[in-house]
């Protein structure tokens, strides 16, 4: 195997392209998941079957559905009727839709954690459901699946590449179309593979710093 | 002094190393050992024999089967609805092994972009999918002599809004400019001004035929023959004239040929005089013609004079 660093500095300028894209799906779909996971979790707690029936059957297959085929669906099939979005759009929309229907369960996970007596104490208060809601239970509840949310966080940069399949040229991207002009593989693959290294760990010490004070 | 304390202290570390399950040195020595064993398997896999100009022949027809990397790219190399291999190239191809004294083709289909380092991995044989033989890709692979030649020709939207017929269009226009992973036509905008940067590159000529009628590109170009096949299904989209891109200020005709690794021209030439053979005898026209490809398509252009670049 040869190793060519003239290939490596070739590539730099490609990968700072790649890196920033990357960032750009991941804050945003990070967004766009948590935003959307609240609101499923919250629509499940509407006390209608009529609501939670469907929702319920949305996000069920959603999340049993390949994040890759619901990127080709949303790419590929969607403008047969008329519906186009760019790349990364329709990208950043499908990663966040799909990691939603996982953060609706974190979040349900860490409302059904409040304890029953703050549920009681906000009814013996008198307190509008809406109050109840923003001042006692989420504060409480988000607060305890902060570091489950994080992990998401790094499972869905960790499924940034998909992207690569719908053109996105993120960093998995910009290193093959490096490799296929240039025909040097090792070189890109190796950088991308280390800055995932890199980013996660970053991310996990980031995240672990954010617990403590969370918990504390 | 020392020794007496040494002896108890590690009977005390080889007791514990003995009870505690496998500690970090001994999991990092497995890692060490399992890296040692990919690298063995990998080194028995001989990338090049001592023969001068390769053995590969005699290799395959010992096997009796050649592997061809194709490109899913419909008429050059593709699986058709009975899931057969077929196109130009994999028919030729298998002709002209068959006279070489292998029985079998076997297709290894992949994006055209990893034709290339596919076959240099190993992965397949030959390339089977009409590549184009220009000055880059012989710096990293031989060819066979063309058995085509060929003009481009760009898919644009329905009455050809933009007025679309060439390269200097393109730049003209602005227009948003696709085309395939790893095509020659990549080449071609850039010689034209356009900033490559700019160019979406889709994975084949289905996903940019896509990117056109969604709008998200105004023209994708690939070769003539490619183009007009793959609007025959689109009613959105449709194929302009067939054009000779210009390169160095010329007009350029490209030729396709078959690709073999660069150790290989033992197998190269022998292939190269049984389409010889084929292109005299007319039988090659006779190959190619299921595939669209006329009188027009048949060359006497060498893999040299297209490699000069």
């Amino acid at each position: 195997m040869k190793w060519d660093w003239s290939a490596v500095s070739d590539f730099m300028p490609h990968f700072w392209d790649g890196l920033l894209v990357t960032l750009q799906i991941l804050v945003l779909g990070s967004l766009v998941s948590f935003g959307l996971g609240l609101v499923w979790a919250l629509l499940m707690r509407v006390p209608s079957r009529w609501v939670t029936w469907p929702i319920g059957v949305v996000t069920e297959f959603v999340r049993n559905t390949p994040l890759l085929v619901q990127l080709f669906f949303l790419f590929y099939v969607l403008p047969e009727w008329n519906i186009t979005f760019s790349a990364l759009t329709t990208g950043v929309v499908a990663i966040g839709l799909h990691y939603s229907t996982y953060t609706m369960q974190v979040y349900r996970a860490g409302i059904e954690g409040v304890p029953v007596g703050q549920w009681e104490a906000a009814t013996a208060l008198n307190l509008p459901l809406r109050r109840t809601w923003t001042a006692i239970i989420l504060p409480q509840a988000i607060r305890r699946v902060v570091p489950a949310l994080g992990n998401y966080v790094i499972s869905m940069l960790k499924d940034t590449p998909l992207l690569m399949a719908i053109t996105v040229l993120e960093m998995l991207g910009e290193a093959r179309l490096f490799s296929q002009q240039n025909f040097q593989f090792t070189e890109p693959l190796t950088v991308i593979g280390v800055a995932f290294i890199i980013i996660s760990y970053l991310a996990s010490l980031a995240l672990r710093a954010l617990e403590r004070r969370l918990v504390h | 002094m020392a020794p007496p304390h040494r002896t108890p202290l590690r009977g005390i570390s080889d007791q514990r190393s003995r009870t505690a399950g496998p500690t970090r040195r001994t999991l990092l020595a497995g890692v060490a050992a399992l890296g040692a064993l990919g690298a063995a398997g990998c080194s028995r896999v001989a990338t090049a024999s001592d023969v001068k100009g390769g053995d590969l022949l005699g290799r395959l027809q010992a096997q009796g089967v050649a592997r061809l990397g194709i490109a899913g790219e419909i008429p050059f190399g593709y699986i058709d609805k009975n899931g057969e291999l077929t196109g130009e190239a994999p028919e030729l191809a298998k002709v002209i092994f068959k006279r070489l004294g292998v029985d079998r083709v076997q297709p290894v289909p992949t994006e055209f972009g990893s034709l290339i380092p596919g076959l240099a991995s190993q992965q397949f044989d030959v390339v089977a999918a009409g590549m184009y033989i220009n000055a880059d890709r012989c710096e990293q692979v031989i060819f066979s002599d063309p058995d085509y030649q060929m003009l481009d020709a760009y898919i644009v939207r329905k009455g050809n809004p933009l007025g679309l017929h060439n390269y200097r269009d393109v730049v003209k226009k602005k227009a948003k400019f696709a085309t395939g992973t790893g095509y020659a036509e990549i080449a071609y905008a850039v010689e034209h001004g356009y900033k490559e940067d700019d160019i979406l590159i889709v994975p084949d000529q289905v996903a940019g035929l896509n990117a056109v009628e969604s709008g998200r590109v105004d023209v994708f170009a690939g070769t003539a023959l490619t183009v007009r096949e793959v609007v025959k299904k689109s009613s959105k989209a449709e194929a302009t004239e067939p054009f000779a891109p210009l390169v160095g200020g010329k007009p350029h005709v490209d030729g396709g040929g078959f690709a073999f690794r660069p150790d290989e021209t033992n197998l190269r030439d022998a292939f190269n005089v049984e389409l010889q053979k084929l292109k005299k005898s007319g039988e090659l026209l006779r190959i190619l013609k299921p595939f669209g490809f006329t009188e027009e398509e048949m060359t006497d252009l060498t893999a040299k004079e297209l490699c000069g670049g």
